[in-house]
């Protein structure tokens, strides 16, 4: 008796294995759903993942289909960062992605030499975009996708802590920045907090100012085996280590803090500085309205080389495999318009970068925006690095915890850097 | 007729066959057949490696750290889970007036997901001094601020500390099923031999506990083994690679780093090792449950 029904259990699997292995091979060969992809009166659907939430691009959606009454929006959306790359991912894999998507800095590569974004170099609103804000979606001089904003990040700071401290003026050299930073410790104000949980912004912008603004070729010539990462990320991460790290202003058990704890410690008063980007001021205003803060640029070792971090704006990219295409193009030029811009600059509160117009800033951010965005003194490696983004990202992240915990050197950070760009190129 | 009629009872199995098949069984099929190309996870095209993979993943350093982790973590989660599980099961099946009250809160950890739990106490561990645990140390003892998330070794040991208290409260109530199937007919004869509290639940309590056992600490070890969010929600691995799981590399390896082919390595790698340590520990525990029965 066991015996029978063991086999039968056997059966019944292999059965069941064959059924499905055959079932999904079908699925992968199966073509395109058809649909009436046609433009003009037809009534058409046009799918969009979004990575804004459905309140944010709402001025948009309804400025578009006022405007074009027989396309209707299908309005999909995923959180960013990860959880909306991991969507569209599954969403390409399974031939159900949608019209139009986002084509972010952790996954333009992908998207491109997968084939999976139409190409958008011809058409008339690309004219509108910045050299600044192209490069980043742009593959042997074809443009993937679209871009109208751009962001700014650098130090945050309490206008009435400074004043408390005796500070009168924004540091204008890193020496002066720690000087400030003791200052502040000395009044009994903690200076910073910094957890260590992403690319620090101080160390981006030291190397902006002490590598790339003198080699604008640099990660060029990095990405090419021509130059390690010791050349160009050493002098600034010593620096980073003996200002910050070595006077106690950033330490390892900062790492425990999350995002949130820290931009709330900041509302409130408790910590003088952090380092942030505009996604921060709502939570910054909600938690404590009354905050005096402004944002000021990282300092670099001499005057006048200060930098901030910053970079354009995810791209609006249209799927290379959509029987939308016209329609999903005129939600693009759509885009480009005044009303357009305007009505995304409502919704989403992003500084827009398309020249000719004037982005409604936050005080806070005027600084930062004319003589940081604006001038094109920003630097962010997860733009500028061509490939492994992310594997790069998560590897700096990694060696810095480890040199905060006194586990490496900063010699050993740039041989672990330069090991993983070596594994991620051979693959 | 025989034939017949368990072919028919055998048939209500293919629905769930079929779900477990797909779901399970496919898929699991599928990563080995990744693991042995350089599937980037995104483009249609790519190349058969060969064992390549796997000869990769024993170089990387934060696999061998993932590792090392997940193993201290499951085995020291499964360690004082089942002691503390056993004695608040003990302490619950005696007769006292709130004591189904007692039963509930100790049950509750376990309930809400574990994302949410570990965030919470993320916010009481926090590492400056306005943090809930930091202030009530002070208080008590006026001890400075801990880096309870950001040194080492305290974070795996708080990453501990949050799962064994999630897990136990589900445990003791196991136990506590299995406590009340045990005869009360043994302790009045031990007691009439004279044997004290204590050595009347070493010698009468424990052993019977053990098919109790041999599920909660099965269960409790491939979670440990398997475990995602809590220690990623608490420290999110760091510092450096000191937290990370086996799932989390796999996660960085195979999404962030756009590695599929690799990480499908890693994942085939550590269903082997779990295969192997359950297979161990069941077999181990069924024996010792035999010999006691």
């Amino acid at each position: 008796m066991k015996k029978h029904s063991f086999k039968m259990l056997i059966v019944m699997l292999m059965t069941t294995l064959l059924v499905s292995a055959c079932g999904s091979n079908a699925n992968t060969n199966d073509g395109k759903v058809g649909s009436d992809g046609a433009s003009g009166d037809k009534k058409i659907k046009l799918s969009f993942l979004s990575w804004n939430n459905e309140t944010e691009m709402k001025p948009v959606i309804d400025g578009f289909t006022a405007k074009y009454p027989n396309i209707t929006i299908d309005f999909q959306t995923a959180p960013p960062v990860k959880d909306y790359i991991a969507k569209l991912q599954t969403m390409l894999l399974s031939n159900s992605a949608t019209d139009v998507f986002i084509m972010a800095a952790e996954n333009r590569n992908e998207l491109i030499d997968g084939g999976y974004a139409l190409d958008l170099t011809g058409q008339p609103f690309m004219a509108q975009m910045t050299d600044a804000s192209k490069g980043m979606f742009t593959r042997d001089g074809k443009t993937y996708a679209f871009s109208q904003a751009g962001w700014v990040g650098g130090i945050y700071y309490n206008e009435e802590l400074f004043e408390q401290a005796g500070i009168t003026s924004e540091p204008k050299t890193w020496q002066e920045f720690i000087d400030a930073s003791l200052k502040l410790e000395a009044a009994g104000i903690v200076p910073m907090y910094d957890n260590s949980g992403d690319i620090s912004i101080i160390l981006s912008a030291l190397v902006a100012s002490m590598t790339v603004s003198q080699n604008p070729d640099y990660d060029n010539q990095l990405f090419a085996g021509q130059a390690s990462f010791g050349d160009g990320w050493l002098e600034p991460l010593k620096l980073w280590k003996e200002g910050l790290v070595d006077n106690q202003l950033v330490t390892s058990n900062m790492i425990g803090l999350t995002g949130d704890q820290i931009v709330n410690e900041f509302a409130i008063g408790n910590v003088a500085m952090i380092q942030g980007g505009p996604w921060n001021i709502p939570a910054i205003e909600q938690a404590n309205p009354e905050l005096k803060f402004k944002m000021m640029a990282v300092p670099g070792p001499e005057a006048g080389q200060e930098y901030y971090t910053g970079a354009p704006n995810v791209g609006f990219a249209v799927n290379s495999h959509s029987e939308n295409k016209e329609a999903a193009l005129k939600f693009l030029e759509y885009l480009a318009t005044p009303e357009g811009l305007e009505q995304f600059e409502q919704g989403t509160g992003q500084i827009i970068t398309i020249p000719g117009y004037e982005s409604k800033v936050h005080p806070a951010l005027e600084t930062a925006y004319k003589e940081g965005l604006l001038a094109g003194k920003f630097y962010l490696p997860m733009v500028s690095w061509p490939r492994h983004q992310e594997a790069l990202r998560n590897q700096l992240v990694i060696s810095v915890q480890d040199l905060l915990v006194g586990k490496g050197t900063e010699d050993e950070v740039m041989q672990a850097m330069d090991q993983k760009l070596k594994e991620m190129e051979s693959n | 007729m025989k034939l017949l009629r368990s072919f028919q009872y055998q048939l209500f199995l293919v629905p769930i066959l079929l779900f477990y098949t797909v779901f399970t069984i496919y898929p699991l099929i599928r990563s080995f057949f990744f693991s042995l190309t350089n599937f980037n996870g995104y483009s249609k095209q790519y190349d058969f490696v060969g064992l390549a993979n796997y000869v990769k993943l024993f170089k990387d350093s934060a696999i061998v750290s993932g590792i090392s982790y997940t193993l201290f973590y499951a085995i020291a989660t499964t360690i004082l889970t089942t002691i503390f599980a056993i004695i608040l099961a003990l302490i619950l099946d005696r007769n006292f007036f709130t004591r189904n009250i007692h039963r509930a809160i100790f049950f509750f950890p376990s309930i809400p997901s574990g994302l949410i739990l570990a965030y919470v106490w993320g916010f009481i561990l926090s590492p400056i001094g306005s943090g809930v645990m930091n202030n009530l140390l002070h208080g008590l003892f006026g001890v400075g601020p801990q880096p309870w998330l950001s040194d080492p070794l305290l974070a795996k040991l708080s990453t501990i500390l949050v799962a064994v208290w999630a897990g136990a409260g589900w445990h003791a109530v196991l136990y506590l099923a299995f406590l009340q199937g045990i005869p009360k007919d043994y302790y009045e004869a031990a007691a009439i031999d004279g044997a004290t509290r204590w050595r009347q639940t070493w010698h009468i309590t424990l052993p019977l506990l053990a098919p109790a056992m041999t599920v909660s600490v099965m269960l409790l070890l491939t979670g440990g083994l398997k475990v995602f969010e809590i220690p990623f929600a608490l420290t999110k691995g760091g510092p450096g690679f000191e937290t990370h799981t086996i799932t989390q590399v796999i996660v960085l390896r195979g999404i962030s780093e756009v590695q599929f082919g690799l990480a499908s390595a890693m994942s085939i790698v550590f269903f082997l090792i779990v295969l192997v340590l359950t297979y161990f520990q069941v077999s181990v525990m069924q024996r010792r449950e035999e010999k006691i029965q």
